[in-house]
């Protein structure tokens, strides 16, 4: 049969990794995982699939029907598909939740841009969370991860949910155009269409300056200086609690970015991205969400983060790599197998080669 | 160093005057050199020269911490960028385009309206929003042509003056969007590289008039 090209090829956007760099990314899982473990979490295994209301509201989902003609969803997001799995547990006996999870999510990516559809990632969930002290935590749970990967010069990137939701009100908040032009930190474009919706002159002064609002501590007292309603004052006082114990902890290298939109779908805190020189998009992020179980008609608190592991595996340095050490034992001599056994015995790697 | 991917073409001398003005004038002339990268003569940017449909795309993968490109190239690729400074030149409209009374003959008025365009996803994007049923055709120049010549009912293109047009005996019939040549950043390296970054946007703001 002749080869059709086809034959060989995935979609755009799978994922396929073998050899070293497989190696190095399953090594990288396994040091989050140390950390995370560390810090007394238990693994968490999910469903890969699972009905279309836990993903409502994400773009870009992968849709597949069962036989029973059921509309099912490929995983696009492990805290949503966590918080529901946690709520029945929850509901039956209420106390605090320390879970680690790694798989496979899929989101669409238009092609082109060379955006991964299938994405990796490590992440936690820490549920009955209440308080800036966990907030910190997963900051400092965060640093330790990348140092694990041997990664230093990363930045933390720190946001408030509280604060933009403050700061756009229910009119801005309803308007995704204006959402677009802080995420794109566009002051012009911000100014044009938060005067075509008609927002109040002294906000939209406020929402031109977001897109400056970011930088070392300095940007929280700036920002305490504008922020004239109750919420964005409480937001900007949960930023400086969150500041002053990562700060104790010898943290103080945290930037802030008090105009961040683009996380805000479930959050509703402090939220954090990962960003490191070179790669172009963000190693991981996470945050606070204590409206997330409301659905579930629980009142809790709770934390969490993730990394995708493809992009540290970018950000890590190289020469953490180590081939795999291995003794070659050709399959044509006599008693090979046996030879291979006694070098595994002895503790050794060993690759089974040639001969058949 | 921060690395700035910069369009060739016809944004490059505007572009070219802009940073000279800013203080970060390129060590080579850029329109005499073979050469693909440039460094500024304070050290502090290296200039990137691509083609100007691909420059998001570089500065979007963190090859170039930032770029300067058309806001129509930037809409037509919907790369994820920061776009902080609108740097003023270039300047230009986004508009639907067509006869000033168009004929759709023999056409079933619900059937899609045909539209030609360099631009597709935005003019696909556009229609779809307004709920009107497109067919979109890209062409990669003379779109008038199209519109003209009746293979499109309209064309998306962006005017300056509108000469062309009125040439073409073609009107305006809506706008869709102001384009100008933009600063975009990428997301990383605005954080990463973020006083580096601020300092090259006062000094582009300074250099335009523009507000950063």
């Amino acid at each position: 049969m002749a080869d059709r090209p086809s034959q060989f090829s995935f979609p755009p956007g799978t994922e396929l990794v073998f050899g070293p760099q497989a190696q190095r990314r399953t090594r990288i899982d396994a040091a989050l995982a140390a950390v995370i473990h560390g810090w007394g979490f238990d693994e968490i295994i999910l469903p890969g699939f699972d009905s279309e209301q836990t993903f409502a509201g994400i773009d870009g989902l992968y849709g597949l029907v069962d036989r029973e003609g059921n509309n099912l969803v490929l995983r696009a997001d492990f805290t949503l598909l966590a918080s529901k799995a946690l709520a029945m547990e929850l509901r039956r006996e209420p106390r605090q939740i320390r879970a680690t999870y790694e798989g496979r999510v899929y989101r669409f990516q238009p092609t082109g841009h060379g955006h991964r559809v299938e994405q990796t990632q490590r992440g936690l969930e820490w549920v009955n969370a209440r308080g800036p002290v966990y907030d910190a935590a997963c900051l400092m749970m965060a640093r330790e991860c990348l140092r694990a990967c041997g990664i230093n010069d990363a930045v933390i990137v720190v946001g408030h949910a509280g604060f933009v939701n403050a700061v756009l009100g229910e009119a801005g908040r309803a308007e995704r155009r204006l959402l677009e032009a802080l995420d794109h930190k566009n002051p012009s474009r911000i100014k044009v269409v938060a005067e075509r919706i008609g927002l109040p002159q002294e906000n939209i002064g406020l929402l031109e300056t977001l897109p400056l609002l970011t930088g070392g501590h300095e940007v929280l007292r700036h920002a305490a200086s504008l922020a004239t309603t109750e919420p964005a004052r409480r937001a900007l006082a949960d930023l400086e609690a969150i500041h002053r114990l990562v700060s104790e902890c010898g943290g103080n290298d945290l930037l802030f970015d008090l105009g961040e939109v683009r996380q805000f779908d479930y959050y509703s805190g402090a939220m954090f991205k990962v960003y490191a020189p070179g790669v172009g998009e963000e190693l991981g992020g996470g945050g606070r969400y204590d409206r997330l179980y409301d659905q579930f008609g629980l009142d809790i608190a709770a934390v969490g983060f993730g990394f995708n592991i493809a992009r540290l595996a970018e950000a890590a340095p190289r020469d953490a790599d180590m081939e795999n050490q291995r003794q070659a034992v050709d399959a044509a001599s006599p008693g090979a197998l046996k030879a291979a056994l006694a070098q595994r015995a002895s503790g050794a790697g060993v690759a089974i080669t040639g001969g058949a | 160093m921060l690395r700035m991917a910069l369009p060739t073409g016809r944004v490059l001398k505007e572009a070219q005057r802009v940073l000279v003005a800013a203080g970060l004038e390129p060590a080579e002339d850029l329109f005499a050199t073979r050469k693909l990268t440039v460094a500024s003569r304070c050290g502090r940017v290296e200039y990137l020269l691509v083609k100007p449909v691909d420059a998001p795309l570089y500065v979007e993968q963190g090859v170039a911490e930032c770029g300067i490109s058309g806001k129509d190239t930037l809409m037509e690729l919907g790369s994820d960028l920061l776009e902080p400074l609108d740097l003023g030149f270039a300047r230009c409209r986004m508009v639907v385009a067509g006869k000033a009374r168009l004929e759709r003959k023999g056409d079933n008025l619900l059937s899609p309206v045909r539209i030609a365009s360099k631009y597709p996803r935005v003019a696909t994007n556009y229609f779809r929003k307004k709920g009107i049923p497109a067919t979109v055709f890209k062409l990669s120049g003379s779109v008038e042509i199209g519109a003209v010549l009746g293979l499109s009912h309209y064309i998306v293109d962006i005017v300056e003056t509108g000469t062309t047009l009125r040439e073409n005996g073609l009107v305006v019939i809506e706008e869709i969007a102001d384009c100008s040549a933009r600063l975009v950043v990428n997301r990383a390296a605005y954080y990463a590289r973020l006083p580096e970054v601020r300092a090259l946007l006062q000094d582009l703001a300074r250099a335009t008039g523009a507000t950063p």
